[in-house]
């Protein structure tokens, strides 16, 4: 019975702490609604599509494929993009280069974004620096779901 | 011997009622947003607009209703076609009728007539609402067992355990009330306790069961079958009896769930926080028990009951939103004991106190 | 028999084999690149060394040879040691272009690395810059950076083909492999050359960048090609789950068996392996349109009536049926029992596969598989080709190999044309897939489990490498299961689970069946 009381007095001091909460964001609300400046706000949400936060440097957004000086693609397709890839959601096909330096250039490169997990594997596994997530490029929403499959021309950029 | 003008003024009030109902229970699914979201620190819907202008909102509710009305209306193929339609139907409407009975404000004259601010004047008001709010049960059962879904089932099941359970205590916990004001009468109850106690103090049933009002809070609480006596929905554990509903139908049952909140709310201040009496108002003015005295127009007293009563059912729902967003759900046999081994008790010992004190004061 | 230890454990082992040898046959690995048990011992790698008791130096494993009582240590300090150094010495020009590789994954210097290795490079100079891509056969690509003079193909042109086209030229640093001018690999075993060299410096143009090693699943078959039977695993790509590779087979490697091929098969199975890739069949076909709601169920059903349809009386002279040397000993059985004795087709024809060139080495002329089995079970077919058709034909079931020519081809639209029904088992596409009532889609070798008898009489088992493609299925179980939906002696046909049980049932029958077994 003791222990119950004792619950009883923590359940009004939560409805306190809620109620707290509630009247005093709501003061900061109101000195807002009239342009009174505060440095408390009455919310911690950011209104994303208006106001943005700065990405940080390491996210992981969409990926890009990397370049040479004369715009071929970086990529040598050693495949250990589509081997480490959890998802399996990276396609590479290899084409003979006539530089026999080269040897290998992909002549398709397919990410499906539609199952990719962003775990960036891909990046810490490519050998070359091809392939890298820092486009800064989070917004992937689709309508259609074919234009989440990138190819090498959009990758390439 | 009904006279047209009577017919006139009971459908202008049944209409009035209805609207204040449905558009307050309308508005509390964006205060409850708004208000959860404020409580967390958040900004809740304001995305809603029209031409543009937000007005922190306003206008979600209609964009809550308008997305709902072009949902898919889906009946599952294994179901009762015709008890799972009309299951969110009996729900709100046995909810619906309950707003014929509280009394907004004290008497209008407009000229010769009187006319009283409430629906329908029943002897046995109180008695009505208790069945009506037993007979919404139904609409809990039938969705249940006629979507023909093991999650709506157990849902339910819970309901109806729940919701029976839960109106012993309602009930019993009005029982010291009654003897108090002796009425089952909702406009009898409010006049009574328009009078003073000692000369100053309003005669609230706050005031003179307030034992009575804890019991009656947590039980009409638990009949709303929201957090934290949300056990019939649970949305985490079984997703409750409208598992199988969509669109309107799906729509309807939480609508009537906030009906439910305002009914509850309308009933507190009705019965336990003197209904639309304003302390020290009469019917011509303030009566100050210091001696000052400031006498209004009958047009103005009015006014300002039917306003009080409305901020005394807003502050009620207020409290409940604030109680439903601050507690976790119950477990299934702490709600069980709660109301069987805690509130019922309650209830026999505030009758008891009730019955002893009153033959004492006789 | 003589004694000896290896690391410290003793073993007995007989005279004359090397402590290389020894040590494999005690389980024992011993790093090696140059040495293949094909070839002498040329101890060119130094990657074998060991150290036997007595003697100050480290020996060559691969060619010392065992004496009683020799006491050898094959992971000591010391050897470690060395190894260590040998693979220094080998990194230090190896261009280590894995990621390009295609040898990567199968890579022996890449295993002893990760196994012996592990050290940081100590080699700032610049790497000797040499050819990367020169083309030495018709299939066969050389990279000079990648080699480690091994010797293995020179040994194995001068060993085994006896053809002489590689050879090391120049000295020191600038030591090569490679061919004479104008004289590029050309023999029809050279596709080995890729397959034993230990790194990646010779390569195959065939597999030449098509996938990595890593992604394929290698399983045992054998080779249908000719009437060798050589042993090969066949090294498939199942494709991602949510993409499809070009291919399902990559590539063909020979497997070891001393009894058929040795270490080796030729250029004509290795890179014949298209048909399984290729113009595959994947559906029941009806009456020339795809209907995809056939299943097997029902269209055995369908076929069962049309071969009730045949009149008893009929059969003898209006029923053909046409066989090829491809179907395994059971499947042949199965017909033999089921379709020849109980159903009584007596027109039974065989496809001629026609003769290719063969050698005294691994290539028979015979380029069907299993013509063997089909004397040893007794079928008495004749010819498509020569022998006489019958004047009227009701119902015709033919079954035809992956590689049935035009002319084979041709001669069995003979005999469609002639008939009201024709019925057709293929795995593959071919002229006579468009003009068959029903068409049967069936595994091929590499899909099915069964028995081959070779052209020395040697049977052998196999088992699936791959999945069947789409609904194929091997032509024992549509025999089976046409038996069941005729409902002919049903108990019999219960009993023939799997290939081994329907083994068991024709060595009942035939008992010196396959005698020369693997």
């Amino acid at each position: 019975m003791i222990k119950q009381i004792g619950f009883f007095i923590e359940i009004v001091k939560g409805s306190i702490i809620t109620a707290r909460h509630f009247w005093v964001n709501l003061f900061f609300h109101i000195l807002k609604l009239f342009h009174i400046k505060t440095k408390r706000k009455g919310a911690a949400t950011i209104q994303y599509p208006d106001v943005r936060q700065p990405i940080a440097y390491r996210h992981r957004s969409m990926h890009r494929l990397m370049k040479h000086k004369d715009g071929t693609p970086r990529c040598v397709v050693c495949m250990l993009c589509v081997t480490v890839c959890p998802s399996e959601c990276i396609y590479v096909e290899a084409a003979e280069d006539p530089d026999p330096e080269i040897q290998k250039y992909p002549s398709q490169f397919i990410i499906d974004l539609t199952r990719c997990c962003f775990c960036g594997f891909c990046v810490e596994a490519c050998p070359e620096d091809a392939i890298r997530m820092d486009t800064d490029e989070i917004e992937l929403a689709r309508y259609d779901k074919e234009e989440l499959v990138f190819d090498l021309d959009k990758l390439l950029g | 011997m009904i006279e047209p003008i009577d017919i006139l003024i009971s459908f202008i009030k049944v209409i009035m009622a209805m609207m204040w109902f449905l558009i307050l229970a309308l508005y509390l699914t964006w205060l409850e947003r708004k208000e959860s979201a404020v409580m967390q620190d958040r900004v809740g819907a304001n995305r809603a607009n029209i031409f543009g202008f937000r007005i922190i909102g306003i206008f979600q509710p209609f964009a809550d209703a308008i997305k709902m009305f072009f949902k898919e209306d889906f009946t599952p193929k294994f179901s009762h076609k015709f008890l799972h339609n009309l299951a969110p139907f009996l729900s709100f409407y046995f909810v619906l009728v309950t707003i014929a009975t509280i009394p907004f404000a004290g008497d209008i004259k407009i000229g010769e007539k009187v006319i009283k601010l409430q629906v329908l004047d029943l002897n046995i008001g109180i008695l009505f609402v208790l069945a009506m709010l037993s007979l919404s049960v139904y609409g809990v059962l039938l969705s249940g067992w006629a979507s023909n879904s093991r999650w709506t089932l157990l849902g339910g099941l819970r309901g109806a355990a729940q919701l029976v359970s839960y109106e012993v205590a309602l009930g019993l916990s009005l029982v010291g009330l009654v003897m108090v004001y002796p009425s089952l009468k909702f406009s009898a109850i409010v006049e009574s306790q328009g009078a003073l106690l000692f000369g100053f103090l309003p005669k609230w049933g706050i005031v003179l069961q307030p034992l009575g009002f804890i019991v009656f809070f947590l039980a009409a609480m638990a009949e709303s079958e929201r957090v934290p006596f949300d056990l019939p929905e649970a949305e985490s554990e079984i997703v409750g009896y409208f598992t199988e509903y969509s669109g309107l139908k799906w729509g309807l049952y939480m609508f009537t769930d906030f009906m439910k909140v305002l009914i509850i709310a309308c009933l507190l201040t009705t019965l336990f926080f003197g209904g639309y009496q304003v302390p020290w108002l009469a019917a011509d003015g303030f009566h100050f028990p210091w001696g000052g005295e400031w006498l209004m127009s009958n047009g103005l007293v009015v006014a300002l009951q039917v306003l009080i009563f409305n901020l005394k059912v807003f502050f009620f729902c207020w409290l409940q939103i604030l109680i439903r967003w601050t507690y976790p759900r119950f477990r299934y046999d702490q709600l069980m004991d709660f109301g069987w081994k805690l509130l019922i008790p309650l209830c026999l010992i505030n009758i008891a106190i009730t019955g002893i004190v009153m033959s004492f004061i006789k | 028999m003589v004694k000896i230890f290896i690391d410290e454990k003793p073993f007995e082992v007989e005279e004359g084999i090397t402590v290389f040898t020894a040590a494999e046959q005690a389980g024992i690995e011993i790093p090696h690149l140059c040495y293949h048990p094909a070839f002498a011992p040329e101890g060119t790698c130094r990657m074998c060394l060991v150290e036997i008791e007595g003697v100050p130096k480290l020996e060559l494993s691969c060619a010392t040879v065992v004496r009683d009582g020799m006491k050898v240590s094959t992971n000591n300090e010391r050897v470690v040691e060395a190894r260590k150094g040998v693979l220094e010495f080998l990194l230090a020009d190896h261009p280590m272009d894995c990621p390009i590789c295609d040898q990567a994954g199968d890579c022996k210097l890449q295993d002893y690395y990760e196994k012996y290795g592990m050290f940081e490079s100590r080699y700032s100079e610049n790497k000797e810059k040499r050819e990367k891509k020169r083309k030495i056969g018709q299939t066969l690509i050389h990279d000079q950076e990648r080699c480690v003079l091994c010797r293995r193909c020179v040994r194995f042109t001068r060993e085994i083909t006896k053809t002489h086209e590689l050879g090391v030229f120049e000295r020191g640093v600038h030591a090569e492999i490679s061919i004479l001018e104008d004289g590029p690999v050309n023999n029809k075993y050279s596709g080995n050359l890729a397959e034993i060299c230990p790194v990646g410096a010779i390569t195959d143009l065939d597999f030449r960048f098509q996938t990595r090693s890593w992604f394929l699943k290698s399983g045992d078959s054998i080779c249908p090609l000719c009437s060798r039977g050589c042993s090969i695993t066949i090294d498939s790509h199942k494709g991602f789950s949510h993409f499809k590779v070009p291919k399902r087979v990559y590539r063909i490697q020979s497997r070891r068996n001393e009894n058929i091929n040795g270490f080796w098969i030729c250029d004509i199975g290795r890179y014949g392996y298209g048909y399984i890739n290729e113009n595959r069949l994947e559906q029941i076909l009806l009456k020339n349109e795809q209907n995809e709601a056939m299943d097997w169920e029902k269209a055995l059903k369908i076929l069962s009536e049309k071969m009730k349809k045949v009149h008893p009386m009929d059969r003898s002279s209006g029923a053909v049926l046409i066989l090829n040397p491809w179907l395994t000993n059971e499947e042949l059985f199965l017909i033999k029992k089921f379709l020849i004795e109980n159903q009584e087709f007596e027109n039974v024809y065989l496809i001629d596969i026609p003769d290719g060139e063969g050698d005294d080495f691994l290539i028979t002329t015979e380029r069907s598989p299993n013509k063997r089995g089909l004397q040893e079970l007794g079928l008495k077919a004749k010819s498509l080709s020569s022998d006489k058709l019958p004047e009227k034909i009701k119902l015709v079931l033919a079954f035809t190999p992956p590689n049935i020519d035009s002319a084979g081809s041709a001669s069995v639209k003979a005999v469609f044309d002639k008939a009201e029904t024709k019925i057709l088992f293929a795995s593959n596409k071919n002229d006579l897939s468009d003009v068959s009532d029903m068409v049967f889609p069936t595994a091929v070798i590499a899909e099915k489990s069964g028995s081959l008898i070779n052209i020395d009489g040697v049977l052998q088992n196999f088992s699936p490498a791959l999945e069947a493609l789409g609904d194929s299925r091997p032509e024992w179980q549509i025999l089976v299961e046409m038996a069941k939906e005729i409902d002919i002696n049903h108990k019999y046909y219960d009993q023939f689970s799997s290939p081994e049980t329907i083994l068991q049932e024709i060595r009942k029958e035939i008992s010196d069946f396959g005698k020369k077994s693997d």
